[in-house]
Order: structure tokens, then sequence, then C-alpha cells
């Protein structure tokens, strides 16, 4: 309907709109759908135990859902939306035959949610992984937009090649223009759950909204007064069922007295498909006794395992010796909180990746441990953090990453540089390079060239010009690693240690503000 | 040069040498110099003035000729930081290409920083726009490996449309640069080039040399309104450059280079490459035997 696909269309012009679009700062742009989402609103001030003020705006949704049922699933989740339309298709295609009657148990997202909130408890945030803006905008960032952009580029590559050249130049700029040209490493593995989850269409009509969404299991706890009640008109009724039978997400409209009120999104299929027009939602102002989510089968010891469950959770997401001590590879965006809030507040959703103008930060696989999977990394040899870029903090729904001004981020250390004297072509070749020492971004330079010997194979010795960091002035930006000629293990890279954001991960005591040095002792 | 308009210059020229026959006997029309170099407060003016001293743009832009004009666009950076060249310099040469009549100017470089940041930050797109050019960005289907022919680099991934020009105009700016001492118009072919140009560092100086006889520019034009001192060739600091306020023309690519390292306060014959470039004939680099056309606006 129109209001979903506006919403979609929402949500993909301003996803597409975190990137460099040639100014500085980009304004407001998709994380505020993000703010209007009670289950993030909730696990990330419960987890990370600080109020976020932009989740103010949860509260609208809220109180939308507590007077009107769960009419933001129906009509403004985007991520609804394109699983709707994928159950139209796998109807049309026959993929989807539904049955005259639906018996699968809806409880399975409330026990989702359940866990997911007894993990905010212990400051564990689980939401980013089946949150439905989460799983959108990081399906879409990291999968799906670069296999687009992919598949357009090898077009291009024909365009050219018919000699086409000035369609190939505007295909070519519109991917640069509108930052397309990025892949990420676990885009495969991301962009497999999204298509899983849009197959799962075909065996139930919105599978992930009626089974596996805890951000609608959430509002179909809060969805009590539900002005707008379902009522079959019983005159007019013949009994045929297709309304429960091709009820989206099975809230089983006949019999009317069945009706799941915390399950139905109004999306009024079942009125637009009634043979003889019997159904209405005529605004009834009693509140009722209770929800329908009672006639989802929650028992108490259900209740009782999932939220144990998502206790357990918290140790289980935490088995990683890099709790204790930094993950070398783990270089997190400027501005990101120190490792325990920053996992408590960030939601995957990959905004940051996405904004990245060098594509150097990608989905975690195991640098940041279970917990920290799908959140921001600084793959230098991908690409590097551009000095005069602030984009990623601007884009954090969160606050897992910390908003900075450019000035700002320039203050900031993520990382150390450290030449690989073995592997350096003017140490090893005495050859020259200085190509880190060319980009390093920062004045003076954190890369210094010094007089080295190396001594060949041939015997001889050879005096070149090398590379030393100057760990200081370094801020571990990473653009020495991402240009250096040695193509495979650069012979410089960074590691986390010395970033700002961490009291541990330090190198020298000296470099901790107000600390007097040896020599002045 | 199209076989049409090649007949019809012949025939111009006839007609011409028919009726004034001191065309050709050199005395009508005084000997260009080799530099037009200009000095002044607005770049914009001193990089008209420095092409007016060498003859003018129509001298090497004729009516309908598709024009390259390549600056340095390779850092994130803004002008006064002196990392690329500067956007008035280009402006009014992207300005001078069209009245001489070019049919198309694109300017285009291979930056370092991602592109569209340099491109935005460097205010080059801006100047450009302006001005009525067409910027593009470095496309790697529009990249070949080619031939070079060097003496060092034989073949090389070369930028398309860079090279499918009439004329290209190189409007390099002056830099330090802490393996090849400075980086002026000859290097800035490094922008030129796709692949792994950070390899090429091994051999800078003939990797320059090479590509500076492959590109072969009809115009150089050297920025040195604000040089690079120290910390290039990307600089970070304004106190890391220094104030010059000239513009540098010339046909003979070597000695407009020869001309900037005289910013550097170096002889040209300490930079390797102009060196080389002397040695393989590329031009000249002796500043005292040249004919400099100095002005000051």
């Amino acid at each position: 309907m129109a209001s979903q696909a506006g919403f979609f269309a929402l949500f993909l012009y301003l996803l597409i709109g975190a990137r460099y679009t040639g100014e500085d700062y980009i304004g407001s742009t998709v994380q505020r759908f993000f703010h209007f989402d009670p289950l993030l609103a909730l696990v990330t001030i419960v987890s990370a135990r600080v109020l976020v003020a932009s989740f103010a705006f949860a509260l609208v949704t809220v109180v939308a859902t507590v007077l009107l049922g769960r009419v933001f699933c129906g009509w403004v989740c985007p991520l609804g939306s394109v699983h709707q339309f994928a159950s139209f298709a796998f109807k049309r295609t026959k993929f989807l035959r539904p049955p005259k009657e639906e018996s699968a148990s809806l409880a399975w997202k409330y026990f989702i949610l359940f866990a997911v909130l007894a993990g905010a408890l212990l400051g564990l945030n689980l939401a980013g992984y089946l949150d439905p803006f989460s799983f959108l905008a990081r399906s879409l960032s990291t999968a799906v937009f670069p296999i687009l952009a992919q598949g357009l580029s090898s077009l291009n590559g024909v365009i050219y090649g018919l000699g086409l050249v000035s369609v190939g130049r505007s295909v070519s700029h519109f991917l640069e223009n509108w930052s397309l040209n990025a892949t990420f490493v676990q885009g495969f593995a991301i962009g497999l759950m999204f298509l899983g989850a849009l197959a799962l269409n075909a065996r139930k009509e919105r599978f992930w909204c009626r089974y596996l969404c805890p951000a609608g299991a959430l509002l179909g706890l809060l969805s009590r007064v539900n002005l707008f009640k379902l009522r079959i008109d019983p005159g007019k009724c013949i009994e045929c069922g297709l309304c429960t039978q091709h009820c989206q997400t099975q809230a089983q409209p006949f019999p009317n007295d069945k009706w799941k009120s915390g399950e139905c999104v109004y999306c009024e299929t079942c009125a637009a498909i009634c043979p003889t027009a019997a159904i209405g939602f005529p605004a009834g102002a009693a509140a009722e006794k209770t929800t329908n989510v009672s006639n989802v089968d929650l028992s108490r010891r259900k209740v009782l395992l999932s939220t144990f469950l998502g206790l357990f959770a918290v140790p289980f997401f935490r088995l990683t010796p890099f709790r204790d001590r930094a993950s070398p590879k783990l270089i997190r965006p400027p501005g990101s909180l120190a490792e325990a809030g920053f996992l408590a507040k960030c939601v995957k959703c990959g905004q940051c990746m996405r904004a990245c103008p060098t594509n150097g930060l990608q989905p975690a696989l195991a640098e940041a441990g279970p917990e920290g999977l799908w959140t921001p990394v600084l793959v230098p040899k991908i690409g590097y953090c551009e000095y005069y870029c602030s984009l990623c903090t601007q884009v954090c729904p969160t606050g897992a990453i910390k908003e900075l001004t450019i000035e700002e981020k320039g203050e900031v250390k993520i990382g150390t540089a450290w030449v690989r004297k073995e592997r350096c072509i003017p140490y090893v070749l005495g050859k020259p390079c200085i190509v880190c020492e060319e980009h390093c971004p920062v004045s003076p330079k954190a890369i210094k060239l010094v007089d080295v010997e190396a001594h060949l194979a041939d015997g001889r010795v050879v005096v070149q010009k090398g590379p030393v960091v100057d760990i200081e002035l370094c801020i571990g930006c990473g653009i020495c690693e991402n240009k250096c000629p040695v193509m495979d293990d650069p012979a410089i890279f960074v590691t986390s240690v010395g970033e700002t954001r961490s009291e541990k991960n330090r190198l020298l005591l000296e470099l901790l503000p107000g600390t007097p040095d040896d020599a002045s002792r | 040069m199209k076989r049409r308009a090649f007949i019809r210059d012949v025939a111009v020229g006839g007609l011409a040498l028919r009726w004034a026959p001191g065309l050709l006997a050199g005395q009508a029309a005084p000997a260009l110099p080799h530099l037009g170099v200009a000095e002044g407060a607005s770049p914009y003016a001193i990089t008209k003035e420095a092409v007016a001293a060498i003859g003018g743009m129509s001298r090497f832009v004729a009516r309908g000729d598709k024009v390259v004009v390549k600056p340095n666009i390779g850092w994130d950076r803004t002008p006064e930081m002196a990392a690329c060249t500067n956007p008035e310099v280009v402006k009014a040469l992207v300005e001078l290409a069209q009245e001489a009549g070019a049919k198309s100017v694109i300017v285009i470089d291979n930056t370092t920083n991602q592109a569209r940041r340099c491109y935005i930050r460097s205010g080059i797109q801006e100047a450009v726009k302006q001005a009525g050019g067409t910027m593009l960005f470095v496309d790697e289907h529009r990249v070949k490996k080619m031939s070079l022919g060097g003496e060092w680099l034989k073949e090389w991934d070369i930028v398309l449309d860079v090279i499918e020009a009439d004329k290209i105009i190189n409007v390099p700016i002056a830099k330090h640069h802490s393996l090849c001492r400075v980086t002026l118009g000859m290097k800035n072919w490094l922008g030129g080039i796709s692949g792994a140009r950070n390899q090429l560092h091994q051999r800078i100086d003939e990797a320059v040399v090479d590509l500076a006889a492959f590109f072969k520019p009809a115009l150089t034009v050297l920025d040195a309104y604000r040089i690079l001192v120290r910390n290039g060739p990307q600089g970070g600091r304004i106190s890391d450059t220094e104030l010059r306020e000239t513009v540098v023309a010339g046909v003979d690519a070597a000695a407009v280079d020869a001309m900037g390292a005289s910013f550097f306060e170096l002889a040209p014959q300490d930079v390797p490459y102009l060196r080389m470039a002397r040695e393989r004939g590329l031009g000249r680099i002796d500043l005292e035997g040249l004919n400099i056309d100095k002005r000051k606006i």
C-alpha cells in the first residue's frame, strides 16, 4: 500500500543519503528511523544504562501502538514491506499456498524478545541481530547495494565495449557519486541471511513478522487499547474463511472472537478480500480486558525459560579472550566509546560502514568476540580512515560512535602504525619507496624517514631512506598500510594499541595527559 | 588533425605566405619566449598573463579541439594547504581553452585520497563547473595497459580519458616531495595512470621521465601561487606553505620544471629526473640560456 511504499522509499533514500554527499556534515539521515524503534530504544537504554535523548521519538511509536495496535508493522516498517512484497510474489507464483487454518505457534518472537530484554539487563545488546531496521540497513548496505553496484559495473564494461562512452561515464559517475562502489568482507554471509529471511516467506506469509521479529513482539505486547477493532458483520459473513486464510500475520480475523489484536498489523487484507464486505474496523472505545496476546500461548514456564536463555546468552556471547586484552585488529571508528560501552550501544546497523568513504569500515567477524559480530572495524588494507571525514560518527543511531566534528576527530587516535622491517622495501631490498611517508596525513608527519642499511643477498650494503613511526604523532588512520606497495601483507600496519578510547590498550604511560615523563622526575 | 582541417590550414597558410612572405623569415613575428612567468596577487589573472606571454592559448588549442586539463588534485585538502593545484589557475585555463574554441574541456586526475573528496575540497570541481568544463572521475573501465616505449617503464595502465584528447594541458602545483625532492609538471603524470602506482617509487625518477615523454602535453602551466615547502606532497598546515604568487607557462615541460625547482632554491641539475630529462632530450633545464618573459601584474 502507499504508506508502506512511501516509508520504504524514504528509508532507502535516507540510507543512500548516509554517504559523502560533498558536504562535511551531512545532517540527520536514516538514523532518525531507528530513533522511532522502541526495541532499539529500550535495549540500548537498558544495556548501556544511559538515556539517549534521540530515542524520545520511540515514545511516538509506543503511544501509537498502545492506542492503535501494530500499525507500525503494517504501515511503516520497511522490512515488513519487503516481507509483504516477497510473500505476495511467492503467493502469485504459487510457491506459497496459505492453508485454510494456520496453527503454527506465534510465540517464538515473544520468547526472542524476552531473551533479548534479559540480555540487555546484563548489558548485552542483542537487538541488532534481529531488529528490523538494523537487519534491513545492514543487509542493504553491505550486501544488496554492493551486489547491484557490481552488477551495474559489469554491465558498464559491456556498455563501454559497445562504444557508448558517455552512457558508461554516467553509470560510473552515478556509482561514484552515490558511494555505491563498496564491498564488504561479510557481504556474502549477510546477503545470504537476507535472502534466507526473504525465502522464509515461501513457507509462511510474512514469516519474519509472525515468528521472529522481536520489535513486532514488543509492539504486540504494547497494543492494549486498539481503538479500531476488527468487526465481522454476522449478517453478511458467509464463513468462507478467506480472511483467516490470507491474513498476513496469522491474526485470525474469523471467527471474530478469536481475532488476535496483538498480532494484527492493520493491513486490512481481510477487509479487502472479504467477498461480502463483512469486515470493518470501527472505532471501539472500550479497552479490551486483555489483549489477545493471551491467545498466543505464552506459558509462564516458556517465558521463564526464554528469559533464562537470555541471561545465559550473556556469558555465551562473551566467550572471547579479547574482553580482558584488546584485539590488535579491533580498530574502531574514531569517536567509538570504550569497548564495553560500545558493545552495549552498537546495534550492528552498518550505517557507519555505508557512510565510510573509503570502504574501510567492515563488519567484524571475530575481532570483537561473538558479541561484536557485525560491529564496525577498520580494515586498513581495504580502506583507511579519511583525515577530514567524520561521517561515521554522524550517522550512528545510538551514540556507540560519538558524534565528532572534523577538528575533534583529528585529535582522536584509533590505533598505531608499525613498520615491519623484514618486509619493507628500503629495509630489505635497499630500494627507495617512501610511499607511507608521502601519504601520512598529519603535519608534521608521523612517519619519518631515516637512513637505513639494507644487507642485500649479494653481500652489498645499501643505505636508503626507510620509514620510522613517531607513535605520538600517529593517529592510526591506516593510509600507510592501505597504500603500502607490498600488496599481500603490507610492510606497515596498524594495530589498535594506543587508541584514545581505551585506558587499558595503551603503549606508553607518558602518553597519558598529565603524567610527568621520566626525564622530568 | 582531420584531413579536411589539414587541407584548409594548408590552403590558408599558403595564401598567407603568398601575401606575407615575411612570416616565415621571422621578421614579422618576434620569437616567442620559452617561458612565460607572471607574478601577482590573483592566481586567475597571472595564469592568463603567463599564457599570454608565450603567445596565448590559440597557439595551443585550435577550434574544435578536445582538450584535457590535468591538474594535481591528489589530496583531500583545501587550496590554502597547497597540496592541489589552485582552483583559480585551473579555472583560467579552462576558460582560455574554451575561448580558443575547444569543443570540450575535460578536467581529470587520478587522486590519492577518495576522488570525490579531493575534487570538492580542492575547490577544483566548483571552479571547473563555473568555467563550463567537465570533470571526470577516473573510471577503471577506461584504463588500458599501453606500451609507453619508455627506457625503464615499458608498459603501464593509462587513463584513457587523459590521453584521448587533441591537446593535453598539464597544470601541476609546485610541492616538496621527500623522494623526488620536488614534484612539478613531469611528476604530475603519475595522476594520469592507474595500476600499482606506488611501486613506481622504486625507480621514481626513471618513471617520471618515461611518463613525461609519453604524455607530451601541448602546454605546461605550473602553479606556484602557493607552494608546499615541507611535509610534501600533501602538507597539512598553512605553515608548510609559502606564498610565491607566481605562475609559469611553457611548451617545454622540462624548462617549466627547471623554473619550478628554482622556487625551492634547487638547481635544476640537482633534481635527478630533470637531469635525466635533459639527457633524454626532453627539454632544456639551463635557465640562464632560456628566453623568459617575466611579467608582474
